[in-house]
């Protein structure tokens, strides 16, 4: 099987050779050391000796504020805030409470920030053979909370429904935008995409799986209707113990859940496998939260091949947090992948 | 119903302005505002949290119950400032040095302050230094920590050994938390306490203090 054959086969849960793979977005950091154990100059060589089977491609995006998708709607309300995004810093939106002034905020638009032909260099520049994930986020509950500050968001969300719903909604719009211009600019060169938004803790959902149903799911409905609408394959992202909410995700068409972080309450694989594994398939489960940090080779080989009992197919084998952190030992990294080469 | 009860269940819809006002009524009517505090507002976050241990409720609902019983408790305050009524402990709060991720660190604040204990919280991105400059200036009992990334958990061994050097590790305990934490990592940094949850961090820092008194 090439790659693009082996990620879909994986996905669909049909047979395969071996389970598809995917490294991650390893943070800067992490690159350096991972360069030097392996020997590799860049990423794209990287991927070549550890024979990975996915390329991400992230929508270029280019403001004034912002040359990432992720960070294109700065909801800050004071300047110098520890982080972009302000999940928990007061956000534009603190101190509002009529939905008619949602515009009170000077929403970019996208198409003076993405330059079709940028998206089509990048997807171009993959080199050949590999599937293409676009990595979008299109994070409209995450940047919710950042419009109100996360607080605000989560007491506005039960006191003052319809503003928050103005407010997600709007966000909403901006990521329909900004997808379509990319799908268009690349139609027929991707395969699948990212998206998503972290909505579990260690221990459980953060919000009961009625406000997600309410708030999160429309918006989810969109993104991923208007992917399947270019025929692409959608990957939802959320940290941490959604497992109250997969069948949600399924009902509204999600192909593969990602990250499941093994460690979370109700995410081990076998619950995941016995409960959803005829409906959705999975991306990740290679703990990163102790083992690939604290584990040996041997034990992360150990962990591979038990899973690869579990899902001979059906799951991308991934770490359970793709930004690959500094902490990760290249060694693991090895492991884990020679373990998935290893004949099923 | 007892307003004292009336008082719990109101902070536990989260209705706010009823606290404020149940409160206000329960004072006016002679209770004293230690009983008020205990039995109203502080039985109220009990529930509220020993529900969100067990996933019965989530981050919403105990940020309003949270916000509904400070309502109750900046009525209560002066009062039991003036009969000298001493709060169950003091912890130093904060997220480790690098890390920002502070939702968790916060509900543990409202839980913590729902069971009685004073509070410091220094906020996120803490330095070593901060932590135990702090708990020396306020006599804390308690430097309560939390990291959410693998990468910074080592920030907390460092904390303990900081507390060691100044003199401090006898009388000061050492609480971990955040998402990649666990009792094992508790153990192998030696630090003193580790809870799971929110709600259980207050529990145990409240038995700490008392187990110190």
């Amino acid at each position: 099987m090439n790659r693009i054959e082996r990620f879909y086969a994986t996905i669909e849960r049909k047979p395969v050779d071996r389970p598809a793979s995917w490294l991650g977005l390893p943070l800067p950091e992490a690159c350096e050391r991972l360069f030097s154990y392996f020997k590799s100059s860049d990423i794209n060589q990287l991927k070549q000796k550890l024979e990975d089977d996915i390329y991400p491609v992230e929508i270029p995006y280019e403001s004034p504020h912002s040359n990432a998708i992720y960070t294109a709607l700065n909801f800050a309300k004071h300047a110098g805030a520890p982080d972009q995004r302000t999940l928990t810093a007061p956000g534009f939106f603190e101190d509002y409470s009529d939905p008619g002034r949602i515009d009170d905020f000077d929403w970019p638009d996208p198409a003076k920030h993405i330059d079709p032909e940028k998206c089509r260099r990048a997807v171009g520049a993959v080199p050949a053979g590999y599937p293409i994930m676009g990595v979008l986020w299109s994070a409209h509950f995450q940047d919710a909370c950042s419009a109100f500050g996360m607080e605000t968001a989560l007491v506005k969300m039960l006191t003052e429904p319809e503003m928050f719903r103005a407010v997600i909604e709007r966000i909403t719009e901006f990521y329909l935008d900004a997808n379509d211009i990319f799908y268009s600019a690349t139609k027929g060169k991707l395969d699948a995409i990212l998206i998503g938004n972290d909505f579990g803790s260690q221990r459980g959902l953060m919000l009961s799986p009625d406000a997600i149903r309410e708030f999160v799911i429309p918006g989810t409905r969109k993104f991923v209707e208007q992917a399947k609408s270019y025929g692409l394959k959608v990957v939802y992202h959320s940290c941490g113990s959604i497992y109250d909410v997969i069948p949600d995700l399924i009902a509204v068409g999600v192909d593969v859940v990602h990250p499941i972080q093994a460690l979370a309450k109700d995410m081990e694989p076998e619950r995941l496998k016995r409960d959803f594994g005829d409906q959705v398939s999975f991306c990740g489960g290679v703990d990163a939260q102790q083992l690939l940090i604290h584990g040996t080779p041997q034990q992360v080989k150990d962990s591979v091949r038990k899973l690869k009992r579990l899902f001979p197919t059906g799951l991308v084998f991934s770490p359970s947090h793709e930004a690959i952190l500094p902490d990760v030992d290249p060694a693991n990294i090895e492991a884990m992948f020679e373990a998935i080469k290893e004949p099923v | 119903m007892n307003i004292l009860n009336e008082i719990s269940l109101k902070l536990q819809q989260g209705n706010a302005k009823a606290v404020k006002e149940l409160v206000q009524q329960a004072i006016d009517e002679g209770y004293a505002a230690e009983e008020i505090l205990e039995q109203g507002l502080m039985a109220g976050i009990d529930v509220i949290g020993e529900k969100f241990k067990n996933n019965e409720i989530y981050v919403p609902e105990v940020l309003i119950a949270a916000r509904a019983m400070n309502a109750g408790t900046v009525l209560l305050k002066p009062l039991l400032v003036s009969d000298n009524v001493q709060a169950k402990g003091k912890v130093v709060l904060g997220t480790v040095k690098g890390d920002l991720h502070d939702i968790g660190k916060n509900l543990v604040r409202m839980m913590m302050e729902g069971k009685g204990l004073e509070v410091i919280d220094l906020g996120i991105d803490v330095p070593v230094d901060k932590f135990i400059e702090t708990a020396i200036q306020e006599n804390a009992q308690i430097i309560a920590c939390s990291a959410l990334l693998t990468t910074t958990m080592n920030e907390m061994k460092l904390i303990v050994e900081a507390a060691q050097e100044a003199g401090i590790r006898d009388k000061v305990k050492i609480m971990i938390g955040g998402a990649p934490v666990t009792d094992q990592f508790r153990e192998s940094i030696g630090a003193d306490l580790y809870a799971p949850d929110a709600a259980s961090a207050a529990e145990v820092a409240v038995q700490a203090c008392a187990g110190m008194s």
